[in-house]
């Protein structure tokens, strides 16, 4: 695009970009041909309320917004704007926390949540298909009726599961079945190209979306990639049982390393929907901002672990198996207890789609509007160094160390995050938060660690690192996908 | 008088704790079963994330106090296309919860002061406010239409200004001005009269009670209203013994309950004065059993609470002084003032009314789209909002919808003929009246 663009500082860091261009017109008459007069604008203030975030992303206005109601209209509008070279960052929610949909390069931003079908459920073949607008409390909602769930993640229950469930997004049943990418069964897809293709069964026959595989996985090509390679518009999810007896384990201990000792030792018995441990600071509900020394008596880490049991004969096997490696962790002379969990806090994180948690009770309600993360993904036993050195480095700059670990499905590799609360009111703090997040950062992925959902800052620091062959891939496959580079431009950092 | 109102701008900092998590988008609650629906009236009319619940005004009063968003025609019309009905506001739990709709109405009185709001139709409320003291360009004296069956059965109801009597009748201007929902204080003062009560109206000398322009951003009009009400009720009390001022507008009561509060001479104005909504009043007779029914109402219907009458009138409760949490977190809520139970009470005594419920009520309920200016600015979107509920309503099998705000029975009532469907509002009174003797 020619677009002359100026720039001025406003409050709270943000940036607008007022685009002036001779093509805004006829491109604003053109996606209004496309979608309908009343679902395509560029009116200022509705762009300023999709150019910012809960995170430190700096916000930036995109030059369109476009609503779309059916597939066709997204082929259309995908045609249109790969022939014009205009970007188009998909939406649904924009409750990523990483700045996902804040459009680097502005142009169209492609709001999916009227589409907001459930498709198909099928409670015999245990799977869904939905359409991207879904939400988790609507889709909890609908499951419900058949005693069904899907893996719930501590989000606003207004997010959309498939945008978490296509960006890997963590549910309550990780520990059990993975993430919940890895719950996926089939895609459709419009392409940046505007062609419409399908991965997995529902690819073969039209009405089977029960698996991706055993063909190519291709699925992979739209998971993990920010909304940069097509607009999935229906997704397959595999959904299960809600068995009826739950019973959750919590104990508590003083250092880190009897935390890490304690989930490995009950992680290899597969007994857990959700295996997680919270430093004192997330245990709070919110996080102390700014930081706030624990009391001195106080555990500094907490576990809950959810367990479903069909029986009670199944619960007492789960209970006696916990019993076991309580017992086992005690002997080893760790600090292990078993505890009294806080109880908002076990409830925002096992009552799940959660307000609570959801609406960012926990984490931001002291700290004021702003929320990051660094972390994710990162080897077990690299869990309790890490936190060692986090620690010091958001105490260092007086935020509180909030984090948490969990481990994934039978395998010693799982979540490792500190979320991070500040005042988004206010440059500096926000500031001080992205630079204490991005040291945590460097210090995770040089322990292993990746983090997904990045925001750029993340996807630069992870390229710096990146094998030359693994670069090479991906910018060919974005290349083959997206020649013009117009989805989600600059998210990928490559 | 001086008046508590908060600008926009002494706002900001509390505007800033809103994470845009976008929780207020829907209506949820974990249950068991989990219950989840839009919440959002404007944001189901117009889809884009700044009409949408909370979230989206925060943005653009950011905006505003940032100087990003200059006021344009598109602005001012969009901080309009909203009901202020806070379903948006029960979904939030962040510390500026107790003041979303208060945000949006500070929004509102910067774009009044700013001389670009309210929109043109809305503009006509303020000036029939100041031309006849109602906002619907109603001469004084059509006030008094709707009590003329009572003159023609020859039981004519007070002048409280030239008899005394210990109840005052506020009838509200959509009761008295509105031609379809004069049935309310009809059935009220027939009510009224049934059980003995000694009461009276203000008739011609009635004054708006200013709730509209409030929630239209044009706080002077209000503050003007609001003083000569406050007057006139101190000086009913004094000469004429009122004692309780009982209203069947759930507008006017959350004016009273809520807005008034805001002057610093509130509490010396209404001393010795209760003020009830008619559903609260008649439930206080009905369980010192002074209220009885002896008719049966074969009817199935479903309740709709009214924003105004239901959620606007929760308590919040702020740690003030930082003395819990830290100064000016939101602590609590308590919902002991909001009219969820009594209606539905009283509607379960009626003999033969079969009850069904909706799927969003209570705090959840959906507004039925007439609130906040919209009826007067933008009445197509408030019938077909009105639709969504009716349709919602007679989902339960209902034949009729019952509520306690003229303004709902106003707008689901058309919202009701816009869908061509054969459901009918009633106000509870209505139905009350057909079961007392
Ligand atoms: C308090 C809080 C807690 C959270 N907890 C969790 C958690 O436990 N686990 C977790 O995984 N996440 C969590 N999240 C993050 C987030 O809520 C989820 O990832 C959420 O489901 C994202 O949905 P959204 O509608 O906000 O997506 P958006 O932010 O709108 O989109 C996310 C990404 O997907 C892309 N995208 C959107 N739609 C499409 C489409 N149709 N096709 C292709 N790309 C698309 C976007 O461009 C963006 O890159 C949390 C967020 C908050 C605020
Ligand atoms: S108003 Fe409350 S619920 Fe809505 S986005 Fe802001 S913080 Fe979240
Ligand atoms: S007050 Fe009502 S109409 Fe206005 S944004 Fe909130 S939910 Fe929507």
């Amino acid at each position: 695009m020619t677009a002359k663009k100026e720039d001025k500082k406003g409050k709270g860091g943000k940036v607008v970009k007022a685009l002036r261009t001779d093509k805004k017109e006829r491109i604003l008459k053109e996606l209004k041909t496309i979608v309908g007069e009343k679902n395509a604008t560029a009116e200022e203030h509705i762009l300023y309320a999709y150019s910012y975030d809960m995170s430190f992303v700096t916000p930036k206005l995109p030059d369109y917004v476009v609503m779309a109601h059916t597939v066709e209209e997204i082929q259309k509008l995908m045609k249109f704007s790969n022939k014009e070279k205009i970007p188009v960052v998909p939406y649904t929610s924009g409750t990523n926390i990483g700045g996902l949909c804040i459009p680097e390069r502005g142009g169209i931003i492609l709001d999916l949540k009227k589409m907001n079908k459930i498709v198909k459920l099928d409670p015999e073949a245990l799977y869904a298909v939905i359409e991207p607008g879904v939400s988790h409390g609507q889709l909890a909602n609908a499951l419900y009726k058949y005693n069904l769930r899907f893996g719930w993640p501590v989000g606003p229950p207004s997010s959309s599961v498939s945008s978490c469930a296509i960006s890997h997004g963590i549910g309550h049943m990780n520990a059990r079945y993975g993430l919940n990418s890895q719950e996926i069964t089939s895609m459709e897809v419009v392409l940046p190209t505007g062609e419409l293709v399908r991965v997995g069964s529902c690819a073969i026959n039209s009405d089977a979306w029960h698996s991706c595989l055993p063909m190519p996985q291709m699925d992979g090509l739209f998971k993990g990639w920010l909304g940069s390679t097509g607009i999935v518009t229906k997704l397959g999810i595999a959904i299960h049982h809600i068995p009826p007896l739950l019973k959750i384990f919590t104990v508590s201990c003083d250092h880190v390393d009897d935390m890490y000792s304690y989930m490995l030792n009950l992680s290899n018995y597969e007994i857990c929907d959700d295996l997680t441990a919270v430093s004192w600071w997330l245990s709070q509900v919110p996080i102390p901002y700014p930081y706030k020394p624990k009391p001195e008596d106080a555990p500094e880490w907490f576990s809950y672990a959810t367990t479903f049991s069909f029986t009670e004969k199944e619960k007492e096997a789960r209970t006696e198996i916990w019993e076991k490696v309580v017992n086992e962790e005690k002997n080893k002379g760790t600090s292990i207890q078993v505890t009294h969990y806080p109880e908002e806090a076990l409830k925002a994180r096992t009552q799940l789609p959660s307000q609570i948690v959801g609406s960012t009770k926990n984490y931001c309600k002291m700290g004021g509007a702003g929320i990051s993360w660094p972390g994710t993904f990162t080897p077990a036993n690299r869990w309790a160094p890490i936190y060692k050195e986090w620690k010091k480095i958001m105490i260092g700059r007086n935020l509180s160390p909030s984090i948490r670990m969990s481990m994934y499905r039978g395998v010693h590799y799982g979540m490792l995050r500190a979320m991070t609360p500040f005042n988004k009111k206010n440059p500096k703090e926000t500031e001080n938060a992205r630079q204490a997040i991005v040291e945590c950062l460097k210090v995770d992925l040089d322990n292993g660690g990746m983090p997904y959902k990045p925001p750029v800052d993340f996807a630069a620091e992870i390229n710096k690192r990146a094998h030359p062959g693994y670069l090479m891939l991906m910018k060919r496959l974005k290349k083959f996908l997206d020649p013009n580079d117009i989805m989600n431009p600059g998210k990928l950092g490559i | 008088m001086k008046w508590n109102i908060p600008s926009l701008e002494e706002l900001e900092d509390i505007l800033w704790r809103c994470t845009a998590c976008g929780t207020c988008k829907e209506a949820y609650d974990y249950g068991p079963p989990p219950f989840s629906a839009p919440i959002c009236p404007a944001g189901e009319e117009f889809g884009f994330e700044g009409f949408l619940s909370s979230k989206g005004k925060i943005a653009y009063a950011r905006g505003i106090l940032s100087g990003e968003l200059q006021w344009n025609d598109a602005l001012v019309d969009a901080i309009y296309r909203c009901n202020i009905c806070g379903g948006c506001q029960s979904q939030c739990q962040l510390d500026h919860k107790p003041f979303i709709p208060e945000i949006i109405e500070a929004m509102r009185r910067k774009a009044v002061t700013d001389g670009v709001g309210p929109m043109p139709k809305q503009k006509v409320i303020a000036q029939s406010l100041s031309s006849y003291d109602n906002p619907y360009q109603g001469p004084r004296r059509v006030r008094l239409d709707w009590t003329r069956p009572f003159k023609k059965e020859g039981k004519p109801i007070k002048n409280i200004l030239e008899e005394p009597a210990p109840i005052l009748y506020y009838v509200g201007c959509t009761g008295g001005y509105n031609i379809p929902v004069r049935t309310v204080p009809q059935a009220t003062a027939s009510i009224f009269h049934k059980l003995g009560l000694d009461f009276g109206i203000l008739g011609e000398q009635e004054v708006c009670c200013g709730s509209t322009a409030m929630r239209l951003g044009d706080a002077e009009a209000f503050q003007r209203i609001a003083e000569s009400n406050l007057e006139m009720f101190r000086k009913l009390h004094e000469e004429k013994g009122v004692k309780t001022i009982v209203t069947s507008c759930a507008g006017c009561y959350r004016a009273f309950m809520k807005d008034y509060p805001m002057a610093d001479e509130y509490g010396r104005m209404m001393e010795g004065i209760r003020v009830t909504h008619i559903t609260q009043f008649l439930h206080d007779l009905f369980q010192m059993g002074q209220l009885k029914f002896s008719e049966s109402l074969p009817w199935k219907v479903t309740y709709h609470d009214p924003c105004h009458a239901g959620r606007h009138l929760t308590k919040y409760i702020i740690d003030k002084e930082g003395t819990q949490l830290w100064a000016g977190a939101y602590v609590n809520l308590d919902e002991k003032d909001c009219l969820y139970d009594i209606p539905r009470e009283l509607l379960k005594a009626i003999p033969g009314i079969d009850l069904r419920e909706m799927r969003r009520i209570r705090s959840n309920s959906y507004c039925c789209g007439g609130g906040g200016g919209v009826m007067t600015g933008y009445n197509d979107w408030a019938q077909r909002n009105a639709g969504l509920r009716i349709q919602e309503g007679m989902e339960t099998g209902a034949d009729h919808m019952v509520s306690i705000c003229p303004f709902c029975h106003y707008n689901l009532n058309q919202g009701a003929q816009g869908i061509g469907s054969k459901m009918k509002l009633f106000d509870l009174t209505e139905l009350i009246d057909k079961a007392i003797a």
